[in-house]
């Protein structure tokens, strides 16, 4: 299929080093251009048609098979919106010229890798690309200028590189255990409940819940997004870790897990202890981007949780909150980044009373923070929803109820958020503050816009999507 | 072009009332006004040509039954034409009397909303749209009496609770209406009156009653009529509210549910009818005020609707919505005419008034004949519209009919006092210097004395285009096919005509004995028996929700000792824990890579120890 889908990004990161050193500030906007082309195509599904008879024979050179979908159109569609997103917070929030064009450069390899992760069939391809993804993303965590980006880029190096030892032995007991590595010949494998098979497979589900920050295995999360600079904390949290892990649980749970035991035990457990143990992390926080980072990690267990529930509906919620969570969470930090931009500090403890002074910002942190807790009408609302429903339908009770009263601490951590940073009496220190240039505010705006028109006509967005199979 | 008249109706003067809130206040003051009576305009001109049709609109929004469906009927036609009419009116007149006023942006934008609610409420053929539109109009309700001048907070928060609570019974009636039925689709809904239908009529009609200003949900209107602006009181204590109420009563006692004779709860509606108008007409007359006056006439013609329409008989149905136009058309021009008086003296306290019919002459011919017409005097509109109801309600029980006349007597006799007390009797010397109001102010009250008159002479012309046709074909075979001309009844005629050279020969008496316009019905005030009723009702000890109040304050004082012990397994208890545990798992994270790495090993360990558990015990 779609090989224009690697081939594009990967031509203009080349491309773009052959510009002269003078025109390298228009490197962010090509990238701005290509992730928009990304978006449009995926909202208006022609993947099938900007295919030229020409690629075909790449693919065959390229040695392994793309295949684009409903799922394959939702992670590129989030790519080009977060991307953009990002792209747009770098404009305004790194220095120098070099340090944005590094950063367009490096998002871009990202986007390979994350296209790649979207249309890939089989687990080894799966693997390369989550790798891809993984090394633009150390060098863009560790090119900021911050204290600790180190200490944040290490940690992910590090935890990766466990990751990547339980899928690589996960790849080898595939070899040994079915015949062939593709999706579909791992389930014929999991069907035949052969012992080894299903430890490749388990392997392969940890490799994954690292690179998801699933929790017992999310230990580099909250310092790597801390620490990385706002524009990539943005891009990291809204699409990278959601692609390389979570992206990739969904894949194997629709082609190759499809509700099998154990593995719809391990993703419910593995959720719902990610969703209770992020929630509560997140509830204590005093740093604005970690208590983002944390509501991450317990996010990103609803999505797994809903894995676990009714097939179809689950694979259905699951896609709907990833959308939801990718959209809303790039906006906080965001709004993150341009809080600390203000204030030069993200330490919440210091805050309040910024509602007055930053009412944008205050008003869309607010639209996103109540559709991630999960309240009406926003779009957040309707994929807890769902996913609620297909944990119920799946006679799942007591993990419907985990998610449900999670979803309270939720609302507790991010309504003490709002309470520290932007309601309460004004801080003189910050008499100063003012709102967020129209750089900043315009991705935050955008995309607070999508949350509440996808939870307004959320009726008819189910309608389309039911309608057009997803 | 059908469906686009109906979303038109609706859309234009919401949009409108957005335009105004985004105009900028310097540059234009006037420009609110002008694009709100603009919009009313065009929404009456809507309403004009959409009459003669029957449009229908269905749009399926939500799934569960809950469309978006829209219907013009006869009935919704004549409602909305209605509303089209006044809100044109008041937003003409208040172009002049909130020009200055600093909340006139605001005031305008929620006139404008409360017009497109108003129509979505009447074209709505859906429960649940028609609650959504309905539960809107509560919360213009609240902000345009916030918006009035002095101290109104307290009384927008008494219009919400009252409006609010009997908007949460209509709430549970829609949806145990919407139940019984099995669908919520309002032209297909006939439920007998038995039983659960009972029940979720009476719930129906409370929010009904609640939002026409019916007892007991009426004690907000006169704290209203103080504090809020008066082109407000004109248009919706005046008018749309008593216009929406009457058609949600006469929609469920017609359409939604068999309302016959025979059903019990046709008495109640006749009793809670004969209620409203006598004892609101008593705390009207001993009033000293002209606005606080008017208002709680304004609760008392509502009885006189009520009861019509409770007699469920087609002679009152259609004497109560005759009365329920008839109202809206006099009570608005009076309520016009005391925004006048109060423009050029700057008072509407009675005690200071007086003789304003040498210098308002416009003004004053407009007060007569809405107080003639709200009096029942023959030939303006009031008198043919009560002769109806008093026909039917005498065919029910004379009792009715009694209360009902006792109630024109009141009428009467308040509305001699006022005139008396604020348009003739001696001439105050400080207002001396007293104009005629602004054209603009008076060609809307002009207009509607105008229709009292051509309402009452020619009735056939509302009777048999507008009314009538609501009743369809019940109409058929009763009174020769029409209501309209003379009053055939003698004996009620001339009972009337009674009733009001009694109120006459009354005025006159009490201004023997007191010497004053004003004082004409102290005698009445400060009758054994009557005096301690009234003084209770000046406490505010007869407020229903002043009472509501008391029984909350104790409820309140009970419940706060629960609300504590609940308070503390939340806030104490479960907030305690979870902060603890939140403590707990940071210590953990210690920022250790190695620690770290070691749960994430721990983890795939368990993960493959469980899968193999699953797998091999399988084997």
């Amino acid at each position: 299929m779609s090989a224009l889908l690697l081939l594009v990004p990967f031509v203009a990161v080349v491309l773009l080093y052959l510009l002269p050193k003078r025109a390298r500030a228009a490197g962010l906007w090509i990238a701005f251009g290509i992730l928009a082309l990304e978006a449009a195509a995926a909202v208006l599904d022609r993947f099938a048609t900007i295919d030229v008879g020409l690629l075909a024979p790449l693919e065959k050179l390229l040695g392994f098979h793309l295949t684009t979908d409903g799922l394959s159109g939702l992670l590129i569609l989030c790519t080009g919106l977060v991307g953009m997103a990002a792209l747009l917070v770098a404009r305004r929030t790194l220095e120098s010229v070099n340090e944005r064009f590094l950063f367009a450069n490096l998002v871009l390899v990202a986007v390979v890798g994350i296209n790649g992760i979207a249309m890939v069939r089989d687990l080894f391809s799966l693997y390369i690309f989550v790798e891809v993804t993984a090394v633009a993303t150390f060098i863009l965590i560790a090119a900021g200028r911050g204290d600790h980006v180190f200490e944040g880029a290490w940690k992910y190096i590090f935890l990766s590189v466990v990751a990547s030892v339980l899928m690589l032995t996960s790849l080898g007991f595939f070899l040994l255990s079915t015949d062939g590595i593709t999706l579909d010949a791992a389930r014929t494998g999991l069907a035949a409940n052969a012992p080894l098979a299903w430890i490749a497979m388990a392997l392969f589900l940890c490799g994954l819940f690292v690179k998801g920050a699933m929790v017992p295995f999310h230990g580099w999360l909250a310092d790597a997004y801390t620490a990385a600079p706002a524009p990539v904390s943005v891009f990291m949290a809204g699409i990278v870790t959601k692609a390389s892990g979570i992206f990739a649980l969904l894949r194997i749970a629709q082609s190759t897990l499809g509700g099998a035991t154990p593995g719809r035990e391990i993703l419910l457990v593995v959720g719902a202890v990610t969703i209770v143990v992020g929630a509560f992390l997140a509830l204590t926080q005093t740093n604005f981007k970690r208590m983002l980072a944390y509501s991450s990690i317990s996010q990103m267990g609803y999505i797994v949780l809903a894995l676990g529930g009714d097939l179809h509906l689950g694979i259905l919620a699951a896609g709907l909150h990833f959308f939801n969570h990718a959209i809303s969470k790039s906006q906080l930090f965001a709004n993150a980044a341009a809080i600390e931009r203000q204030l030069g500090t993200l330490d919440m403890d210091e805050m309040g009373g910024l509602g007055a002074r930053m009412p944008v910002t205050a008003g869309t942190t607010a639209v996103a923070s109540l559709s991630i807790a999960g309240l009406p009408p926003l779009a957040g609302f309707w994929s807890k929803l769902l996913i609620v429903l297909a944990l119920w339908n799946a006679k799942e009770y007591a993990f419907a109820a985990v998610a449900i009263l999670a979803s309270l601490v939720t609302l507790a951590y991010f309504l003490s958020l709002q309470r520290k940073v932007f309601f309460g009496k004004p801080v003189d220190k910050w008499s100063g503050a003012r709102e967020a240039s129209a750089g900043l505010l315009v991705p935050a705006v955008a995309l607070a816009l999508i949350t509440i028109a996808l939870g307004v006509g959320f009726p008819f967005a189910l309608r389309i999507l039911l309608g057009g199979g997803a | 072009m059908t469906p686009l008249v109906l979303i038109l109706a609706i859309a234009v003067p919401a949009a409108a009332g957005l335009l105004v809130l985004l105009l900028p206040s310097r540059r234009a003051p006037w420009a609110p006004a002008v694009l709100a009576a603009l919009a009313c305009a065009f929404e009456l001109a809507l309403a004009v040509y959409a009459f003669p049709h029957d449009f229908a609109f269905a749009w399926s929004w939500m799934g569960f039954g809950a469309e978006f469906a829209l219907k013009l009927s006869r009935f919704s036609a004549f409602i909305l034409l209605g509303i089209a009419t006044f809100s044109f009116l008041v937003t003409a007149y208040s172009a002049v009397s909130m020009a200055k006023a600093p909340s006139s942006r605001r005031f305008h934008a929620w006139v404008l909303f409360t017009v497109a609610l108003s129509a979505g409420a009447v074209l709505a053929d859906n429960l649940i749209l028609f609650l959504v539109f309905w539960e809107g109009l509560l919360l213009t309700l609240f902000a345009m009496i916030a918006a009035g001048k002095t101290r109104p907070f307290a009384t927008a928060v008494k219009a919400f609770v009252i409006v609010g609570l009997t908007d949460l019974a209509l709430m549970f009636g829609v949806m145990l209406t919407g139940h019984l039925a099995g669908t919520l689709s309002m032209s297909a809904i006939r439920l007998p009156l038995d039983g659960l239908g009972a029940v979720a009529f009476l719930l129906l009609m409370i929010g009904a009653m609640g939002k026409a200003g019916a007892m007991p949900f009426h004690s907000w209107i006169p704290d209203a009529a103080i504090d809020a602006p008066l082109p407000f009181m004109a248009l919706l204590p005046g008018s749309l509210e008593k216009l929406l109420g009457i058609y949600f009563l006469a929609r469920i006692s017609l359409d939604l549910f068999v309302l016959t004779p025979e059903s019990w709860v046709s008495p109640v509606l006749m009793g809670i009818g004969a209620a409203t108008i006598l004892l609101a007409v008593l705390m009207a007359l001993v009033q000293k005020d002209y606005k606080k006056l008017l208002a709680y006439h304004a609760i008392s013609q509502v009885g006189y609707m009520i009861l019509g329409i409770g007699t469920a008989l087609p002679v009152g149905i259609v004497g109560g919505l005759f009365h329920m136009v008839n109202n809206a058309i006099y009570k608005s021009s009076l309520f016009l005419s005391a925004g006048a008086v109060e423009k050029e003296t700057g008072t509407t306290d009675l005690h200071e008034l007086g003789g304003l019919g040498r210098s308002m002459p416009i003004t004053t011919v407009c007060f007569l004949i809405a107080a003639a017409s709200i009096s029942g005097v023959p030939p303006f509109n009031g008198f043919f519209s009560k002769e109806l109801v008093y026909d039917g309600a005498l065919e029910r029980g004379w009792i009715f009919y009694a209360i009902a006349l006792a109630g024109s007597f009141f009428t009467a006799a308040s509305f001699l006092k006022l005139g008396h007390a604020a348009f003739f009797g001696k001439q105050t010397d400080a207002k001396r210097t007293v104009k005629e109001a602004p054209w603009p102010m008076l060609l809307p009250m002009i207009v509607l004395a105008g229709l009292c008159i051509v309402f009452g002479v020619a009735n056939s012309l509302p009777l048999e285009r507008l009314i009538q046709p609501v009743l369809g074909t019940a109409m058929e075979g009763a009174h020769g096919g029409t209501f309209a001309g003379f009053p055939t009844n003698m004996m009620l005629v001339g009972l009337t005509a009674g009733v009001l050279a009694l109120a006459v020969a009354n005025h006159a008496f009490g201004v023997h004995r007191t010497g004053k316009g004003i004082g004409a019905v102290d005698h009445i005030h400060h009758a054994p028996g009557l005096s301690s009723v009234y003084k209770l009702q000046a406490t505010g000890a007869l407020d229903p929700y002043r009472m509501l109040g008391g029984v909350v304050g104790m409820a309140s004082k009970g419940l706060y000792a629960l609300d504590r012990a609940i308070d503390w397994v939340y806030s104490g208890l479960a907030a305690q824990s979870a902060l603890a545990a939140s403590w707990v798992l940071r210590k953990a994270h210690n920022g250790n890579v190695n620690r770290y790495v070691l749960w994430a090993l721990a983890g795939a360990a368990a993960v493959v120890l469980a899968v193999l558990a699953v797998v091999g015990g399988g084997r």
